[in-house]
């Protein structure tokens, strides 16, 4: 580590009714990799969006290379050379690498665009980064990983000395988190100050030098990573210990009928003759990498996308399920991995969404019965222990937690016997994950069957009787929980991948 | 001013709208000073003749736009309506009932016929409508033999005429009763019953409600359906307050029904209506259309200010929502 390039002192800022950041301090060395850590809402995102001048700040001081700063628009910060690499990728589909890589300052010959000279100096960028990429490809025919290398190589050329990765991770493949880091580790080498963004525990021990922790707005303190331990750092964080221990054994009863039976499932190229069973009151854990078609076998059962072909039998008795009207009919109720676009009606009210699925049982003829509504949607919030002041709260308000709640309260408002949770705790903070995971023990005790996929390994051991894991759009592996380890499903998960 | 919008009764009835009825009333005022004459009886009745088929057209358009659609057709679908009944009517000798009913199914085959092609077929509703804004103005052309359209006046001898009573009767305004009638109905189907619920929810996210097991074709299509609908009940009290009807146009009416709409609340982007806000819209228009032309001017000012007033709504919309998010 060398010599600090970064001051953030005393930051303050407050948006009307909340206090977003009180007084937080943050430091960053140059050839450092330093992790900015903290559950959901706990201001990393406000605090680099001051840094990166998207908000002004109240009061505080930054001192960016010895001199105090203040800028009043990412441009600003690019020219400055402090650049945010974001979560979601800002790239244009149709245009080539080298266009996207140079959107916005493109090199010109009189008028013309300059091509053939863009497309050179990303070739520079890439040999630097020891990335093969080719400048010529369009964008979109890129894998997602790749994409995210684009995002770095652009980052590089806007001569940056500070890379802020935002959740880099999130969408990407273990193979492509393995090269990511290759390549922040030759940054680091470049003594370039990185700060890096993550929710992921175990890639935040492989990559980073130090670890800044914030809770609430407020600054709690840096660690530095080889000396402290997990726990330390979720402590921290949440202010409490929690246990992440692995279930030992199954406790779906050996004489639990089987609910659902799905043969031969074929949708696309990612869902290719996948096959499983799902007993009474089981959770049965979907692993695998990202692509691996489990998502897409969760909406071909559901009948969210169309498949070729494929039998499925609940309890015993073949069923046709071609929309997700049938599936809903037939006591299946899903959670989609991306709430906010398949989950919930954001601008509608906690009331509004839970009878989404029921709405008919609410009807006193021709209307709808507001009031029995109500009860009913108090009643889950009560049970749920959904955060809100009350059921006609808009769900927009809601944090990602509590979103997720209302979700489930339309599933059990439906009472479904099959619950499909994609990525149940994706984008929710520690406290509030430790309760869908309870919630959902709780469901497979009354007797729900619930498939579970998942990303996270600690989830998918701590959660499953039972572990599928799919690579490619195959089931490649049906392994159970007494002998699962991350090892037997890694190798499941990657067996066909060079 | 929080407080003043915290307030539950003004909450309720909604501060924009409060602010727009305002607005409304000092046009009013303000018409009435600058323009002599303006605050007559009949300067009064001639814009509520206005208000009852803007009224109608806007009512239906609503729903359009709170499902996230849009409907460019509704005004020549209007004239349509008119112009084939019409001439069935004069030329056929069709019955009055008849041709008041053929007014209505009209409509009611334009709604289906959109709805079908956004919501099952997926051609997305600004080319839908646009094409259908064509195959009216075409339709009613064709049918007329590009001829204008006259329904028969209230004192004529055949006594064909009575259906003009729907808008006067004695002097009194029975239109506005007709038209009070359809909002509340239209009220209560956006907000308690399962159609407005779902036609909101689906405009403000329909891939979470087909997702929830809910048949969103159907009900998206349905919105299109009210709103051809109320563009044929729209046509008849066009042709009861108006004498003639032209082939090949009706397009401005558009854009003054949808202008009514963003104006009242009912968001461009869908999931938020105003069946209330949208009536209130048609007032303001309609007056706007009154006190222009009372101070001489052209219909083409009018069209340039109603143009003007559906960008500032919905910019004033789309910032609204930025803020929220």
């Amino acid at each position: 580590m060398g010599e600090v390039i970064l001051t953030m002192d005393s930051i303050d800022k407050t948006f009307p009714g909340v206090h977003a950041l009180d007084h937080v301090n943050f430091e960053l060395r140059r050839g450092e990799v330093h992790a900015l850590m903290g559950e959901n809402g706990a201001g990393k995102s406000t605090l680099m969006k001051v840094l990166t001048g998207i908000y002004t700040k109240d009061s505080g001081t930054i001192t960016f290379e010895g001199k105090e700063v203040e800028y009043h628009n990412t441009r600003e910060a690019q020219d400055a050379g402090i650049v945010i690499v974001h979560q979601e990728l800002n790239m244009v589909g149709d245009l080539t690498v080298a266009q996207n890589i140079f959107i916005g300052r493109e090199f010109r010959k009189g008028i013309m665009i300059d091509d053939r000279k863009m497309i050179r100096e990303s070739k520079k960028l890439f040999d630097e980064l020891h990335i093969d990429i080719d400048p010529r490809a369009r964008m979109s025919d890129l894998t997602v990983g790749k994409q995210q290398m684009c995002e770095i190589a652009k980052a590089i050329s806007h001569k940056a000395k500070i890379i802020i990765f935002d959740e880099p991770s999130a969408a990407l493949t273990e193979k492509e988190i393995e090269d990511l880091f290759t390549i922040i580790r030759g940054l680091r080498a470049q003594n370039l100050g990185i700060i890096y963004i993550s929710h992921r525990m175990d890639e935040i021990k492989v990559i980073t030098d130090r670890v800044t922790v914030m809770r609430d707005g407020t600054y709690v303190g840096t660690l530095i990573t080889n000396d402290c331990t997990k726990e330390d750092i979720i402590n921290m964080m949440v202010g409490r210990v929690i246990y992440e221990e692995p279930k030992t054994h199954s406790m779906v009863p050996d004489d639990a009928p089987v609910v659902l039976k799905v043969e031969h499932l074929n949708a696309g190229k990612m869902v290719q003759d996948v096959s499983f069973e799902l007993r009474k009151g089981e959770i049965l854990g979907f692993s695998g990498l990202m692509g691996a078609g489990r998502t897409e076998t969760a909406r071909a059962l559901f009948g969210a996308d169309p498949r070729q072909s494929g039998d499925i039998y609940i309890n015993g008795r073949k069923v046709t399920i071609n929309s997700p009207e049938d599936a809903v009919k037939n006591g299946i109720g899903y959670l989609s991995e991306d709430r906010k676009r398949f989950g919930i009606v954001v601008q509608k009210t906690i009331t509004e969404n839970s009878t989404l699925s029921t709405l008919k049982e609410y009807m006193a003829g021709l209307f709808i019965n507001k009031k029995a509504e109500k009860t009913v949607t108090e009643q889950y919030i009560r049970e749920l222990d959904t955060k809100t002041p009350g059921a006609d709260q808009l769900v927009v308000n809601l944090s990602g937690g509590n979103q997720q709640k209302v979700v489930i309260a339309k599933w059990l408002v439906r009472n479904c016997d099959i619950l499909i949770f994609d990525e149940p705790t994706r984008g929710i903070d520690v406290g509030a994950k430790n309760e869908i995971y309870k919630l959902m023990n709780r469901l497979a005790a009354e007797g729900k069957s619930i498939i579970m996929i998942s990303s996270e390994m600690t989830e998918i051991l701590r959660m499953s009787d039972r572990i599928i894991v799919m690579c490619e759009g195959k089931k490649t592996g049906e392994i159970p929980i007494e002998q699962a380890t991350q090892e037997a499903i890694m190798d499941k998960a990657t067996r066909d991948i060079g | 001013m929080e407080t003043i919008k915290n307030n539950p009764i003004i909450k309720k009835l909604g501060f924009n709208r409060i602010i727009l009825f305002i607005i409304l009333l000092l046009m009013y005022g303000v018409f009435s000073v600058i323009i002599p004459g303006f605050a007559s009886k009949a300067r009064l009745m001639s814009i509520l003749n206005y208000v009852y088929f803007l009224g109608f057209l806007a009512l239906g358009v609503t729903f359009v736009i709170a499902t996230g659609g849009i409907d460019f057709s509704i005004g020549p679908v209007m004239f349509c309506c008119a112009l084939m009944a019409g001439y069935s009517l004069n030329t056929f000798g069709m019955p009055v009932i008849v041709s008041l009913l053929l007014t209505i199914a009209i409509g009611v085959c334009f709604g289906c016929f959109n709805g079908f092609l956004v919501a099952f077929v997926g051609v997305p509703p600004f080319i839908v409508s646009m094409a259908t804004m064509n195959i009216a103005k075409g339709l009613g052309s064709v049918f007329t033999k590009t001829q204008s359209v006259s329904w028969p006046q209230s004192n004529d001898p055949s006594g064909n005429g009575w259906f003009r009573n729907l808008v006067k009767v004695n002097g009194i305004p029975t239109g506005l009763i007709a038209l009070a009638i359809a909002a509340i109905v239209l009220y209560i189907v956006m907000n308690n019953t399962r159609a407005g619920r779902f036609i909101l929810c689906l405009g403000s996210n329909k891939e979470a409600v087909r997702l929830s097991g809910v048949d969103v074709r159907k009900w998206q299509m349905l919105a299109y359906v009210i709103c051809g609908t109320m563009a044929g009940i729209a046509a008849i009290f066009f042709v009861s307050a108006y004498t003639t009807v032209q082939p090949g146009l009706g397009d401005t009416y558009n854009n003054e029904a949808i202008a009514s709409c963003v104006m009242g609340g009912t968001s461009m982007g869908g999931g938020l209506a105003s069946i209330g806000g949208t009536l209130i819209g048609v007032f303001v228009i309609s007056l706007l259309q009154e006190g222009i032309m009372a101070m001489r001017m052209t219909k083409e000012v009018q069209m340039i200010i109603t143009g003007l007033i559906v960008i500032v709504f919905v910019y004033a919309d789309v910032s609204a929502r930025r803020r929220r998010n």
